[in-house]
């Protein structure tokens, strides 16, 4: 019933690069999410914590998150995400819009 | 968040609620107050198992047209219909409490302020009232924000914006009533009762909730343009909205007074006059009343093209 | 326990339970006079004595029936009825328009109302208007002074209870062993439309009043300031609650009453907890960047 949260890591060996500013962006509607991106000390990694009613996708949001950091070469950056059953393709949009946001691009 | 002269150009009914927020107020004057970054979602949600927003579907904020603070309250219809929960609720109530204090504020300040320097509220209506998955403190938080808009009165104006996708109603639609001055697009819809209940208590061959242009017909901005509940009917960009809403802030709050349709023993008794017409007519159509408002045209009127209708439209006087 | 005396439907009885022996005056408040029976026929509205001062009484009649507006039936607040209440108000704020604050005639509503008139008719005209208009007139007296105390005897319903209720300075309900129904929808609606089932709601519901219907839950919210366990229990509250009233209007404490005094109730009773730290997040927000939206001189 309750809501479900999970938290994890994300390293690449290439050299990474973190974000100007912190940005919000999405909402959440139906099939739909948003996203908080901001720059923070992580000794290069990306931390990720996501919040979602659907279960049992851990692996998916997983690979869908190393995706994004390694065309991004993003790192010292944390991630929060509220889901409302996004799909990946969704999920990728929505956290490339964030990253050229947050660099200005 | 697109750039601000891009969501001048937006359609109002597509935009969301920050972008409309943003974008309703001078480039770059926007504060954002309990905004996502604050992460005050619903924990209601989070008991059921539903899907949370860190703003929870509503964004609220202070900003400036000119001279005058604009204090804005933006709902977002794709949050799960951008209902009033505790903490949207809140956010709601206290946006309101804070222009009528900062009002205060500033008159006690400085005696020479002049009436563009005193705040106005402005509210962007999208939602359907009541959130059901909290709906005990959801309502009671309606009954907050009606007491804080009698408290504005005569001091801070509170406009209201009607041009999203769900309308405003349900407790809501009575919230947008009370406010000073109404402003909706074509595609706004205000009304209490939403179209499948209406359906469900008269049998769908007296109201039939599928029937797109009827339901528009009943609550469109059209039809409360012609009833004289809409104030001010405009074109469907954000921009649009923007400078409807640019000639009402810095006027003074005795000019919202005459724009006002409830709020005074007058205005009841200039209301009843519609309710005996009403009980006269027994209108099975708001075309009706359209006719009976001198418009001749009254069976084509909600098909003329935009700029046509504003400029021929009679409307209803009681 | 279930009582057998419920009041439900009976807002007229109600009346003369509560107020002063045979003072009710039906039709008439101040200067101003209903002349009309068949003018909202859903609401009771005249004036009697309570503990010997005039009051208001505006009360929702179930028994009545609209024949111009066939919704109207059962105690529904049709168009005529949100006007004629808001009337009954403009009224007793006008009759005592000279009396100084802590004089001003007390308002007892009776409430017992399913809804707002649900029709066509009533969308075209603007039903929205007529419950919004007694609100904002509610609000205006007892921000003008007026004890505004109500009295749930029967139905108190989503928007019907917004509109005849929960713009008092105070509210009571007879308790749930009355039968009293307070809330937006039943559980079992809710649980239908946003697809929860009713067990886990149920089971939710014992820990966390914010969606279960019933005046137990609302009490627990802040959003009923006193449960009364029997019928001879309304008239002594209603009085001691008028008192209370008076002493805060006295003290200029009128932050305590009505619905943003029951916020504060709220968070004491520990129902609404995550309101006040909204608000007071949003105060600090503000009170940092106010000087920018200050005209500068």
């Amino acid at each position: 019933m309750a809501l479900n949260t999970l938290e994890f890591h994300v390293k690449i060996d290439e050299g990474t690069k973190s974000i100007d500013k912190p940005v919000h962006l999405g909402v959440v509607g139906s099939g739909d999410m948003e996203v908080l991106m901001e720059p923070k000390d992580l000794k290069g990694a990306v931390s990720i914590k996501l919040v979602t009613p659907v279960a049992g996708f851990d692996e998916l949001w997983k690979r869908v998150v190393e995706t994004f950091v390694s065309e991004t070469l993003l790192g010292d950056v944390h991630l929060e995400i509220n889901d409302n059953n996004a799909t990946p393709a969704v999920v990728l949009l929505r956290l490339r819009q964030a990253f050229a946001e947050a660099t200005g691009e | 968040m697109p750039k601000w002269n891009d969501i001048q150009e937006q359609s109002f009914l597509e935009s969301d609620a920050r972008a409309r927020a943003v974008g309703l107020v001078d480039e770059g004057t926007f504060t954002e107050l309990a905004g996502p970054f604050d992460r005050f979602y619903s924990p209601h949600l989070e008991t059921l198992g539903e899907a949370v927003e860190f703003d929870d579907g509503i964004v609220t904020g202070v900003g400036k047209i000119g001279k005058t603070p604009v204090f804005v309250i933006s709902q977002e219809g794709r949050f799960i219909g951008g209902s009033v929960g505790e903490v949207g609720g809140a956010k709601m109530v206290n946006t309101i409490r804070l222009a009528v204090e900062f009002y205060d504020k500033l008159v006690a300040e400085h005696s020479d302020l002049t009436d563009e320097e005193k705040p106005v509220v402005v509210i962007s209506f999208e939602t359907g009232g009541v959130r059901l998955h909290e709906s005990n403190a959801g309502l009671l938080a309606h009954a907050e924000v009606m007491d804080q808009l009698q408290k504005a009165r005569h001091k801070v104006p509170v406009i209201t914006l009607i041009g999203s996708k769900v309308g405003c109603f349900g407790g809501m639609g009575f919230v947008a009533a009370a406010t000073d001055a109404i402003i909706m697009s074509e595609y706004g819809r205000l009304g209490l009762t939403g179209p499948e209940v209406i359906e469900q208590e008269m049998g769908k061959e007296e109201f039939d909730s599928s029937d797109r242009a009827l339901v528009f017909r009943t609550t469109g901005g059209r039809h409360k343009y012609i009833m004289g509940d809409c104030n001010v009917l405009v074109h469907g960009k954000v921009a649009d909205f923007r400078e409807a809403l640019g000639k009402l802030a810095g006027l003074p709050v005795s000019e919202f007074e005459k724009m006002r349709r409830i709020g005074s023993p007058e205005l009841v008794e200039k209301q009843l006059k519609l309710v005996a017409l009403a009980a006269e007519m027994q209108p099975k159509d708001a075309r009706d009343v359209w006719a009976k408002a001198g418009n001749a045209d009254a069976a084509t009127l909600d098909s003329k093209p935009f700029d046509e209708f504003v400029a021929s439209v009679k409307r209803l006087e009681v | 326990m279930e009582n057998v005396e419920t009041m439900m439907g009976r807002g007229r009885d109600a009346i003369d339970m509560i107020v002063d022996t045979d003072s009710f005056k039906e039709g008439t408040v101040g200067a101003k006079t209903f002349d009309d029976p068949e003018f909202g026929p859903g609401a009771v509205v005249g004036t009697a004595k309570l503990d010997g001062q005039d009051v208001t009484l505006i009360v929702s009649d179930a028994q009545a029936f609209n024949e111009k507006f066939p919704v109207v039936y059962a105690g529904i607040i049709g168009m005529e009825e949100g006007y004629k209440m808001a009337q009954a108000v403009y009224a007793s704020l006008a009759a005592d328009a000279d009396k100084p604050k802590e004089q001003k005639r007390t308002l007892v509503l009776i409430v017992d109302t399913p809804g707002n008139g649900p029709g066509k008719v009533e969308e075209i005209f603007g039903m929205n208007k007529a419950t919004g208009a007694y609100q904002l007139a509610l609000a205006e007296a007892r921000l003008a002074g007026h004890p505004i105390v109500s009295m749930v005897i029967g139905r108190a319903i989503s928007g019907a209870f917004l509109c005849h209720g929960l713009q008092g300075s105070n509210i009571l309900s007879l308790d749930s062993s009355f039968g009293t129904m307070i809330h937006v929808m039943p559980l079992t609606s809710i649980s239908r439309i946003i697809k929860k089932d009713l067990e886990t709601l149920q089971e939710l519901s014992k820990g966390n009043p914010v969606f279960a219907a019933g005046p137990q839950f609302f009490y627990a919210l802040g959003g009923v300031e006193e449960q009364i366990d029997k019928v001879e229990g309304m008239r002594p509250a209603i009085i001691e609650h008028v008192k209370q009233i008076r002493a805060a209007v006295a003290a200029g404490e009128d932050d305590k009453l009505g619905p943003w005094g029951r916020g504060t109730l709220g968070a004491e009773r520990n129902g609404r907890v995550v309101r006040p730290k909204v608000i007071n997040l949003m105060n600090q927000e503000f009170a940092a960047v106010a000087e920018k939206y200050a005209p500068s001189r």
